[in-house]
């Protein structure tokens, strides 16, 4: 990693279904640290797609990709790589419906070495910050879509991450419970220099980013 | 909340599934304590048989010796009564007649040899050797509602009921004891004995006294002062044991089958939910941990269930059939139970957990 970039992707391809399907057909992008990025694209362009492989969720057919100062193409288990450095946000809140807000917040920090107590305050801190601290102890089925989609950014900010990878995270939202959580992530990239990645088909929800990359057919547009 | 925690509460998800894997289970779990307990009271019952009365060790037939009858000839009372170290010998005859439609377990022996027995009369007087009298244990009166004084007709004679006898022993009190020769002539096995209860001298040594009777007839009888030398003369016990073991197996078996079923079906429904585990950066390790720790949850909840079910059912069993048998429940066959119901877990919670644990998480998220 140099002059800056936390990630940088070379004529990464991805083929699914033994080459038939093609969603990444040579994609070459840098970002920077601390950016805002959007990314835009028709459906099946291959947009979650590349914030899985950024998220190394999936690994690359060809190219190459390196997040964070680890080289995802070389990495055998990346689930360390996750834990500590990405936080992801799913369009569909994807909360665990039998446990609390709470615990859906402790969900990631297992394995990290933290104590039970600092678990609890740490996720208290957080849903805190999501502004949920009255439903600490309620169940996601309890809550509205807004809601839980908060609880999933404070579940995605856990452990801490340098990257949060979005994936249409207002999706399901209506426009100002949308503009509640879109407030909520461009705070956390002005405050903590988290860089953003999201994926969203809204072109005025993109602008918000400071820069917006188009996928088309496997390739980013210029 | 504590990763075990988490384990614990998963399981209670879909309750109508839980409920159907821990009764499947517990079923086969109850079976084993149930079995368990009927065998462990058998060996405590042989056990305090063999301790009841004054005898120090018993004299049986060597079962896998030439002949297969089980009768010793009772010439050979006499015989060991004469070994050095022998203080008394003792014929015994057994055998059950139905009486007025109980199962009545019957014991022959000479009113001389009573005192082999251990029997305590709580009622009336021994019987008379060349009568037709006999004395009934206390639970047998009680469950035939007779007295002393009263008759029992056993093969068209009519006995007299001349005492009732206490020996503490469950099996031996629901039984009714006569003069020897009377039951060998009921049976048309005259001269005819099934044990020898044996008494020692004082200053005599248990272990070379019933040597010496297994020397005198090598390979006819043998000597038993132990559970263990009772299970290696006899086979009927091994027997028991072996089938409760079958059994036993097949409920582990079947109980694995289902718990295989049930997280696999609970795997599948989360799919979604485990590839978000591994989005957030869990380990293969403990997605595999987890399932498996869910899966001995639910065994470990059967096993409990399942040790409770097991207990009142063989009670009620017993109670109901009017069985006169002991039931010996330990803590060690519980630790079995928990034990196997562990075991049962392990196995069938580890291909569901390794699918789980293998889940590609593009592929769990993208599932619907
Ligand atoms: N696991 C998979 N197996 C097979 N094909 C896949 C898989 N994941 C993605 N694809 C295919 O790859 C292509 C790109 O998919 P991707 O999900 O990245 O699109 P997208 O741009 O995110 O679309 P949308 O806006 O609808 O979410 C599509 O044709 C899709 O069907
Ligand atoms: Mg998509």
């Amino acid at each position: 990693m140099n002059n800056g970039n936390i990630v940088e992707i070379k004529d990464l391809k991805k083929g699914y279904d033994k080459g038939r399907i093609i969603a990444l057909n040579g994609i070459n992008i840098n970002i920077k640290k601390g950016e805002f990025v959007s990314i835009i694209g028709p459906s099946g362009s291959g947009k979650s797609t590349l914030l899985n492989m950024i998220g190394a969720l999936d690994t690359a057919d060809r190219g190459l990709i390196s997040v964070a100062g680890n080289n995802l193409t070389e990495k055998k288990d990346l689930s360390d790589f996750r834990s500590k450095e990405i936080g992801f946000i799913f369009q569909l809140h994807n909360l665990i419906p039998n446990l609390t807000v709470l615990e859906n917040v402790i969900i990631p920090m297992y394995g990290t070495g933290l104590k039970g107590h600092e678990m609890v305050s740490r996720a208290i801190e957080l849903i805190k910050y999501v502004k949920l601290h009255d439903k600490a102890n309620r169940n996601p089925t309890e809550l509205s879509g807004g809601e839980r989609q908060r609880v999933a950014i404070a579940r995605a900010l856990a452990n801490n991450p340098s990257i949060i990878l979005a994936d249409e995270p207002t999706g399901s939202l209506d426009s100002k419970n949308g503009q509640m959580i879109l407030q909520r992530l461009k705070e956390l990239h002005e405050k903590e220099n988290v860089t953003l990645i999201m994926v969203t088909h809204d072109l005025k929800v993109a602008d918000m980013a400071q820069r917006t990359i188009e996928v088309l057919d496997g390739k980013v547009q210029n | 909340m504590s990763f075990i925690k988490l384990m614990a509460k998963n399981p209670f998800r879909n309750k109508a599934r839980l409920t159907l894997a821990v009764v499947g289970i517990a079923i086969g779990i109850a079976t084993i304590v149930a079995l368990g307990m009927v065998t462990e009271g058998l060996k405590v019952s042989i056990e305090e048989q063999l301790k009841a009365g004054g005898a120090d060790f018993v004299v049986m037939k060597n079962t896998s010796s030439e002949s297969s009858s089980y009768t010793i000839k009772d010439n050979r009372v006499d015989e060991i009564s004469k070994i050095n170290g022998v203080k008394q010998a003792a014929g015994i005859y057994t055998s059950s007649r139905v009486v007025d439609g109980n199962q009545l377990g019957l014991a022959g022996i000479s009113v001389k040899d009573l005192n082999m027995l251990g029997a305590k009369m709580i009622q009336g007087n021994a019987y008379s050797d060349d009568k037709n009298e006999l004395i009934l244990g206390k639970l047998a009166a009680e469950k035939m509602k007779k007295k002393v004084g009263d008759t029992l007709t056993l093969n068209n004679d009519k006995y007299t009921i001349t005492g009732i006898f206490e020996t503490g022993n469950k099996e031996l009190d629901a039984t009714g004891v006569l003069p020897l020769k009377m039951l060998q002539a009921m049976d048309e096995n005259n001269g005819k004995v099934h044990f020898i209860y044996v008494k020692i001298n004082n200053n005599a040594d248990l272990k070379a006294v019933s040597q010496a009777v297994e020397k005198a007839y090598p390979g006819e009888l043998t000597t038993i002062s132990s559970i263990e030398d009772f299970q290696k003369a006899n086979d009927s016990l091994n027997m028991v044991e072996t089938a409760s073991m079958a059994i036993s197996l097949l409920a582990i078996i079947i109980g694995g089958i289902g718990i295989i079923n049930t997280m696999i079906m609970s795997v599948f429904e989360r799919t979604r939910e485990i590839g978000v585990l591994k989005a957030v950066g869990w380990k293969s390790r403990r997605i595999l941990g987890m399932i498996l720790g869910e899966s001995v949850v639910l065994t470990l909840l059967s096993g409990f269930v399942g040790i409770l079910l097991g207990v009142v059912g063989i009670e009620a069993i017993i109670m109901f059939s009017d069985m006169a048998m002991v039931l010996t429940f330990t803590p060690a066959l519980a630790l079995k139970a928990l034990g196997i119901a562990v075991i049962v877990g392990i196995i069938g919670g580890i291909y569901p957990a390794i699918r789980a644990s293998r889940l590609p998480p593009t592929e769990a998220l993208r599932y619907e």
